[in-house]
């Protein structure tokens, strides 16, 4: 016997969760089946039992306002009108987003689901679903419900820093969609990381507050950058002004076409008796006098206007290189768009 | 004056981004033969003209063509003398070109036409003086082929030349001394010598 009893133990204890959900789904749905053919009697039971502390298996949120949307429905029919609002306002109290088909549902549910819903206040805003958003076509859209109304105030905020982004802020009664632009107030795209929605209201009926809060990612996508040209350093520029070596140094350059004017004429054949020389001293005196003046108008004035010119011609390039560059990706910047998704963490807010 | 046209044919600035250029000249050209018979010297100017074509970024090809008449001097015959030649040349470094040309050059007295056929291989270095608008210019060439009616091919050929470049603008202009020798074997106990001599006015002009 205690072999068994030992095995039924470890047969309880290793039901899968799945399992588990699957008997409250059943069940669930065999009190559904009772409902729909009306009979309550045999439904209300079983809604009690899922509702119930001792109810051994798991019970999704879900499920369990489902059960307390479906004990007050069946208590309308029964006549227990205050049971009914008191289930009703459990199953709203879990989830403000709760509401009755008025297609599936009689007048007398209705009203009485009303009541409940005027007697318990709550706000609520649906988890964010992930979205791939253009702002400049697009909106990020949020949904916010208050169960009566109430006076609610809608606010945005990065998590951690910044300020917050009113979105609403005004009289409601029900289930509301909110739509963001992607812009802060100072009409600047939200820059990437997580962010709260965070709702909170004020009952016109009770005086009675509530609040709420969500969370998100937001990432950006945009098109790859291209980086601007780099400023021209000393090796990318022509040298504008001439250097005091450099002066001397045309000296010697032209000293050396003019040596080599005459070496070249010293290597005429000597049988032939040399080889206009004088055309060679004629060159050689034009170097000369060239590496003098050149080395004079260096020492004295020293700038180079064509090297000017051109450094100025490859700096107007480059800046206007980079004006294009800047451009283009200003245009993908404006063309960021948002991708939105859930992010860990919902519920009543601070 | 013919070694000048040849070698400044195949000039343009190693850093020039011309595609096109033209440059008219003018050489005052001494040229010495002495054949066995004593140093013959005539003296004359000799004007043409030079296209250059940039056909790459660091490859050219020219033309040129020149002519004029030489004044013999005394006991010496007058003489007419034209070349068209053509050239390519190749920038290896931003200072250096390598260049290989032909030429066809023609002597004329009223005595007779000698022709001869050059081919050349040499370089041509350039170094800009501060502020790159004046650049000093060397040129040296071998002639390794060089065929002359009636003769048999020199021994030693070469060519070599040296100047200043001013650019002013789209416009450079040149000067230059250059030699052009030939010596010839001995042929009977006679070595015939030849020599051109030339000082070259240029004047480069972009059209394009």
């Amino acid at each position: 016997m205690r072999p068994l009893a030992l095995a039924a133990i470890v047969a309880t204890a290793t039901i899968s969760p799945l399992a588990a959900q699957g008997s409250t789904a059943e069940l669930l749905g065999q009190a559904h089946e009772f409902y729909e053919r009306l009979e309550v009697e045999r439904a209300l039971p079983l809604l009690r039992q899922i509702v119930s502390p001792n109810w051994p298996f798991e019970v999704t949120r879900e499920q369990r306002v489902e059960a307390y949307k479906y004990l007050g429905a069946c208590l309308t029919l029964a006549g227990k009108r205050d049971s009914a609002v008191l289930f009703f306002r459990a199953a709203i109290e879990r989830d403000p987003f709760t509401e009755l088909d008025p297609n599936l549902f009689t007048p007398a549910q209705l009203a009485t689901f009303g009541e409940a819903q005027r007697r318990t206040f709550a706000v609520a805003v649906r988890p964010v679903a992930s979205a791939r958003v253009d702002p400049r076509t697009a909106r990020v859209t949020f949904t916010v419900v208050a169960t009566h109304a109430a006076l609610v105030d809608v606010k945005l905020s990065a998590v951690g820093t910044g300020p917050r982004q009113s979105l609403f802020q005004g009289t409601m009664d029900g289930v509301r969609e909110i739509t963001w632009d992607g812009l802060f107030s100072d009409r600047r795209l939200a820059p990437q990381g997580r962010y709260a929605l965070a709702v909170a209201g004020r009952s016109r009926l009770t005086g009675t507050s509530d609040s709420a809060r969500v969370y998100f990612d937001l990432r950006h996508e945009v098109a790859p950058l291209e980086d601007t040209l780099p400023a021209l350093d000393r090796g990318a520029l022509l040298p504008e002004r001439i250097s005091p070596e450099a002066a001397r140094r045309d000296v010697a350059k032209g000293l050396g076409v003019a040596g080599a004017a005459l070496v070249i004429a010293g290597a005429a054949n000597g049988d032939l008796g040399g080889g206009e020389r004088g055309g060679a001293v004629v060159v050689a005196a034009t170097a000369a006098v060239t590496g003098v003046v050149a080395f004079l108008v260096g020492r004295g004035h020293g700038a180079i206007p064509q090297n000017i010119v051109a450094n100025a011609r490859r700096r107007a390039e480059r800046d206007s290189a980079n004006a294009s560059v800047r451009g283009r990706n200003a245009g993908r910047i404006a063309a960021t768009v948002l991708l939105v998704s859930p992010a860990a963490g919902e519920g009543p807010g601070p | 004056m013919i070694v000048a046209a040849a070698i400044l044919g195949g000039a343009a600035p190693a850093g020039a981004q011309r595609a096109l250029t033209v440059a008219p000249l003018v050489s005052l050209v001494e040229h010495r033969v002495d054949a066995g018979f004593g140093v013959e010297r005539s003296l004359g100017p000799i004007v043409g003209a030079v296209g250059t074509l940039r056909v790459g970024p660091r490859l050219e090809a020219a033309v040129r063509a020149v002519g004029g008449r030489l004044i013999g001097s005394t006991g010496v015959l007058d003489r007419d003398v034209g070349e068209l030649g053509v050239e390519a040349s190749v920038v290896t470094v931003p200072w250096l070109a390598l260049q290989a040309g032909a030429a066809r050059r023609a002597y004329s007295t009223k005595l007779g036409r000698q022709t001869w056929t050059l081919v050349s291989l040499g370089g041509t270095a350039r170094m800009a003086f501060a502020g790159d608008a004046i650049h000093s210019v060397w040129r040296a060439g071998l002639l390794p082929a060089v065929s002359a009616s009636g003769l048999r091919g020199p021994d030693t050929a070469f060519r070599a030349a040296t100047g200043l470049e001013y650019r002013v603008r789209t416009t450079t202009l040149c000067v230059e001394y250059s030699l052009e020798r030939y010596d010839f074997p001995a042929e009977a106990g006679v070595r015939r010598l030849e020599q051109v001599s030339a000082v070259t006015l240029l004047l480069e002009l972009r059209l394009r």
